[in-house]
């Protein structure tokens, strides 16, 4: 969560210039710094919307992803290399390290060239699998261009995403999508591990499948490194951090030559426009901070009871106590943070919770402003005194995660909050008891008094 | 002899007495008064010299913490306070759940001192109360002295002072002394848990007295004055609130009180009646009203209005009760059964004496020496069962040996020495005695010599044995000298400094109260053991695996782990010793996933070394224990000196901790919680990537893919 005057900072610089909402500091990572005119345009949309680009081989000593533990560069971006390591300046470690230390990376593989052993073993800590020779191309003979591959069926021509499931905002497809297609030449397909954290953009279509294409070999059995929807061409990794990673298997559809390609699909009629400009920048500005990103700006509770004072966000409350929590949320979207909109089909919860939740609530939209939207609800709180959460555990794939914790001590009643026993009507009749037994008393005591002792130390026997 | 009279309020008897005295007397019991005084309260600062002014043990730093709570915030909210710096997540109903006697005294001396304009510390009171009590008693001296700021500190003294006021109400038959005595009851019954042995030994006493035919309308005064005032005072405690009318502890009280009507009406009857009428009507009525009243309260305990004995008090009478059923209570040393040499060690010749005295009081039966006679006799019961109800028979040792010696100083000196004896042996009748100035001389030298010996015992008790605060601990270096062992305070100390101040800590029980007096951080669980399922959690995360006690760490939120560790220093009370506790504890939770059994080596041996099971290898504490502590040594002789045992050259791994901290001597090793990897690993393999290892390639397994789903 930043801090105010670090999104007033953000603002100011945001009106400047468009910008990621983590920073503008980009590495390049090329074979050769002379590569880059082969992906001037997307390298010039880049720089159009704000970031610095650096550009470095792997060999360069001047590389360093960390400078005094600091990060030097807020995101990275790989190109295919041919060395077969990156060298001592990438390794998995400090790739990883990088990570952890909130840095966006975007990596794009190539069908043809090699994937380095570094990135091989991040990737693989990561739970992402790349064919094992390293070297793997995936193939449809159903969903190819017929103008390009017309022999080798490597040139995939796929439709846009869309999204992933139901409730799930598309990140990833053009405004108002029109049959276009992505076109993904030579592509690397990879394999997915069952954790949350990864989530596919783009997947192969069932019949696409992967192979070695320096194995000639006639039939494909076991050796199969994967196909159909197994396959990721697309992939996008968010860390518990929210840094993120994207692979791309094609770093050819991010070339000039295929960004405004013309490509025939195999039933098709004519030719038509790639799309893959569009969505590379959608990719690149998921990956670098510039859409996904919600922002927690401010997190308040207070109790919501008549005649109570209304302090915000009290360290204690006292169980069965009305409480009203509000969240303001915002999202960042390319050079300005907007409402953030709950997408339909999905939920925005709070838990109340010590040690599992006693609560599980919607929160409703109250305030929407150009910049935020207010998210709150109304609830009684438990029966049960004990050190609570109020808690947020939002996880939405493409949108960072809000994991927001508010401890607050629940208290039992007070002495003196309990009714009082006149109050109770069970209690009546032990009140009148009491009442009975002072005044049978008394007049017991004023009888004794006022009657005549008849023997003496009778009186002092029955005290 | 010193410790009886200075136990006595002798100052009122002082008073009572000075007609009859003549000055010179008066002058010189005045004088043994202050000079006992003197020596009572010095004796008890040994610790003070010895180490320094520290709080001790564990207990007193709750006190202390309450204490502070109370000054700081007033009583209403002390009354009220939920502390939701222990027993985290739960929190604790504090104010609910404790006896408030000692801070609230405390307290008032603090408000007495500052309204006084006498600049004074809540800590310095907390220090000194304990000491400004009673005498010299090793037994009594091992919760008093200074710095032992314990509910016992001024709860014995209550105790006392209570049973004084009894026997003065059943003396006298008076409401006033009946009711004075209800009021210290209550006062007792705000300060320490112990009152049940009130509550139970007056009705004791009544009821003796009653079969004895000794029904006299005193008891029935002083015995309803107090019971009526008494209950409804501590029913005004909330951690009593309603249990003298609910649990079965209190019922002999109540059903005294019941039976003492019944008497009385009888008596009355009596006096009414002629024989025979009421031969049958004491039949009749008195065997319908005990079963009805019998059935009443059987049919009551089972519908559940009246709890049943307690787990704890089935452990008085079953000392192998507790090991079975209720292995939290157990596990406390005060709980065990005391050892014959313990009872001499804390009353020295006391302990001979003591029967003498029992057998004195025979000589002449009177209504208050039958309770001596009760109390003698339940108080050496409970002593033997439990080590710390030592405490409840300290009191009336030395009035009871003080008496043998009176005799005899009495016979010998015929009379002249007529004592300043305590109310309970307020009158001895003449006695006739040896005459002979031979004998004469012999018995008091030798009784002047016991004496001597008994003050030089209890000094040198008091000094080696009760005067460590067990925070610091002392050794002797070669030369003699005396060296402070003092990781404690450094390892709570390093927890104030360098962590968040809502972190959590977990640790053993035993550490929790000095966790949240010295360190000022949350703790899972204390020494106020009144969850065991709690408890049993902890237990369960230090003899689990990683695996399985990580989930339960991030569910309660822990930030640190606290162990102690004897093995490089030799110090025998750490939590290895304390291991099968926790593991019998969390067995009696989940005695699926923990098994006592199962930590044990085919042979049934206990190990740490090489040897230790599985279990024992894999689980939280031996690792956290033992992590790293082969590189202290050359290869091949890594030793604990607590077990004598010498250890594996390779040390556990740990993936799901940090070591953050170690103390000098090694004794307390705190551990910081990881959190989840950041991409997704388990923490087994995230740090095996850390070592530079490379994981594993998953394509060369066989069988059929993992495919994704989602």
């Amino acid at each position: 969560m930043t801090s105010l005057t670090s999104f007033l900072l953000l603002l100011f610089t945001a009106v400047a210039q468009a910008i990621s909402s983590s920073g503008s500091r980009l590495l390049v990572v090329l074979e050769d710094v002379a590569e880059k005119a082969q992906y001037s345009k997307f390298l010039g949309d880049l720089e159009g919307r704000g970031f610095e680009v650096t550009y470095e081989t792997p060999k360069s000593d001047s590389l360093s992803l960390f400078h005094l533990g600091e990060r030097s560069y807020d995101h990275i971006l790989f190109f295919p290399t041919k060395a077969k390591g990156l060298g001592p300046n990438l390794t998995a470690n400090l790739l990883l390290q990088f990570i952890n230390a909130q840095g966006n990376i975007l990596l794009a593989l190539s069908g043809q060239k090699q994937a380095p052993t570094s990135v091989v073993a991040a990737l693989s800590e990561l739970d992402i699998h790349l064919p094992s020779e390293r070297t793997g191309l995936v193939v449809d003979h159903f969903n190819y261009d017929v103008t390009s591959a017309d022999e080798k069926h490597d040139v995939l021509l796929l439709p846009t995403p869309g999204a992933l499931r139901p409730g799930v905002k598309d990140f990833f497809s053009p405004a108002t999508p029109n049959g276009e297609v992505l076109a993904l030449p030579q592509t690397i397909g990879q394999v997915l591990g069952n954790g949350a954290l990864l989530t596919p953009i783009l997947r192969a279509p069932a019949t696409a499948y992967s192979y070695n294409p320096k194995e000639e070999s006639e039939v494909l059995g076991d050796e199969l490194f994967a196909a159909g929807k197994q396959l990721s061409l697309v992939t996008t990794v968010q860390a518990r951090n929210s840094a993120r990673l994207t692979i791309v298997g094609s770093a050819d559809m991010l070339t000039d030559q295929w960004f405004d390609a013309k490509v025939k699909k195999v039933d098709g009629k004519a030719s038509v426009a790639t799309v893959n400009r569009e969505f590379a920048k959608r990719v690149s500005g998921w990956t670098f901070n510039e859409i996904g990103v919600l922002k927690v700006n401010w997190i308040e509770h207070h109790l919501n009871e008549e005649g109570q004072g209304n302090q915000s966000n009290p360290k204690i409350y006292r169980i069965k106590n009305d409480v009203t929590y509000s969240i303001s949320l915002s999202e960042y979207e390319w050079d300005h943070w907007a409402a953030f909109q709950v997408p339909a089909e999905d939920d925005l919860q709070l838990e109340f919770s010590m040690l599992s939740p006693f609560h599980r609530l919607s929160l409703k939209p109250t305030v929407n402003s150009e910049e935020s939207t207010t998210y709150s609800t109304n609830f009684k709180l438990p029966d049960q005194h004990g050190i609570f959460n109020f808690k947020i555990n939002h996880k939405r794939p493409f949108f960072n995660n809000i994991e927001e914790k508010n401890t607050v001590s629940v208290r039992h009643f007070a002495h003196d909050e309990w009714p009082r026993s006149y109050a109770i009507s069970g209690a009546w009749p032990w009140i009148s008891g009491i009442g009975a037994t002072v005044t049978g008393w008394l007049f017991f005591v004023a009888i004794w008094l006022y009657s005549k002792p008849t023997g003496k130390g009778e009186s002092k026997k029955t005290r | 002899m010193a410790v009886a009279t200075a136990s006595d309020p002798s100052p009122i008897q002082v008073l009572a007495d000075f007609g009859k005295s003549k000055s010179l007397r008066t002058l010189l019991r005045v004088l043994i008064l202050c000079f006992i005084a003197g020596a009572a309260v010095s004796s008890r600062l040994f610790s003070v010299i010895r180490f320094e002014s520290i709080i001790h043990e564990f207990d007193p730093w709750f006190n202390f913490r309450a204490t502070k709570y109370l000054v700081a915030n007033g009583f209403y909210d002390f009354w009220d306070w939920f502390d939701d710096r222990t027993w985290h997540p739960l929190g604790r109903v504090t104010g609910g759940t404790l006896y408030p006697g000692l801070m609230v005294t405390s307290g008032a001396i603090y408000h007495a001192l500052r309204a006084m304009t006498i600049p004074v510390d809540i800590r310095n009171i907390s220090g000194l109360l304990a000491a400004a009590f009673m005498g010299i008693t090793p037994g009594y001296i091992s919760r008093s002295v200074a710095g032992s700021y314990d509910n016992e500190a001024i709860a014995i003294f209550l105790l006392v002072f209570t049973f004084y006021l009894w026997i003065k109400a059943l003396k006298l038959g008076s409401v006033l002394w009946g009711a004075l005595c209800a009021l210290f009851y209550g006062y007792m019954v705000a300060s320490w848990g112990g009152y049940a042995f009130i509550t139970c030994l007056v009705p004791l006493h009544a009821f003796v007295l009653i079969c004895m035919g000794r029904y006299s309308t005193r008891l029935y005064v002083s015995y309803t004055t107090w019971y009526a005032l008494g209950t409804l005072a501590s029913m005004q405690i909330p951690f009593v609130g309603f249990l003298p009318v609910r649990t079965s502890e209190h019922m002999p009280a109540l059903g005294i009180f019941g039976f003492l009507q019944l008497v009385a009406f009888i008596y009355y009857i009596r006096s009414a009646l002629s024989g025979a009428q009421f031969k049958a009507f004491l039949f009749v009525g008195l065997g319908a009203v005990f079963g009805l009243a019998l059935l009443a309260l059987v049919a009551m305990t089972s519908a559940g209005y009246i709890a049943p004995w307690s787990g704890r008090f089935y452990s008085l009478w079953d000392t192998g009760y507790a090991k079975i059923h209720i292995p939290i209570i157990a596990s406390v040393s005060e709980h065990q059964p005391t050892a014959w040499p313990a009872f001499f060690f804390d009353l020295n010749m006391l302990i001979w004496l003591f029967p003498a005295g029992v057998y004195l009081c025979f000589q002449d039966l009177k209504d208050e020496h039958v309770f001596v006679v009760v109390y003698a006799l339940f108080g050496s019961y409970f002593a033997g069962v439990m080590v710390r109800l030592m405490l409840t028979l300290t009191p009336i040792v030395p009035p009871k040996a003080k008496d043998p010696e009176q005799e005899d100083v009495a016979d010998i000196s015929s009379k002249k020495t007529k004592q300043s004896a305590g109310s309970l042996r307020s009158a001895n009748s003449p006695y006739v005695g040896v005459y002979s100035f031979l004998s004469k001389g012999l018995v008091s030298g030798i009784m002047t010599i016991y004496l001597l010996l008994f003050v030089l015992h209890c000094t040198w008790v008091t000094s080696n044995a009760y005067s460590s605060p067990s925070v610091v601990l002392a050794s002797r270096m070669p030369d003699g000298s005396q060296h402070i062992i003092d990781d404690y305070r450094e390892a709570y100390q390093w927890l104030r400094q360098n962590t968040k101040e809502d972190a959590k800590i977990m640790s053993w029980w035993d550490y929790g109260y000095q966790i949240g007096g010295m360190a000022d951080r949350p703790t899972l669980v204390d020494n106020n053991t009144w969850n065991n399922t709690h408890i049993a959690t902890v237990g369960k995360a230090m003899s689990s695996s990683e695996e399985v006690s990580y989930p339960i760490m991030r569910q309660h939120e822990v930030d640190y782990v606290l162990v102690v560790f004897g093995g490089l220093l030799g110090y025998s009370g750490d939590d290895i010793n304390k291991f099968l506790w926790m593991v019998r504890i969390a067995e009696g939770i989940w005695p699926d996933e923990v098994s006592e059994r199962k930590f044990f080596t085919p042979r049934g041996e206990y190990r740490v070394d090489g040897e230790a099971t599985e279990t024992m290898k894999n689980s939280l504490m031996y690792k956290m224990s033992y992590y790293n502590y082969h590189t202290l040594f050359p290869p091949g002789q890594a030793q604990d000196r607590v077990r004598g045992v010498r250890l594996p050259d390779t040390g556990p791994v740990l993936n799901t901790l940090d070591e953050a901290f170690t103390s000098e001597n090694w004794i307390i090793r705190i551990y910081k919680v990881k959190d989840l990897d950041n991409v997704g690993r388990d923490h087994a393999a995230a740090a095996s990537f850390e070592r530079g290892h490379k994981k594993k390639k998953a394509t060369k397994k066989r069988g059929p893919r993992a495919l994704r789903v989602d």
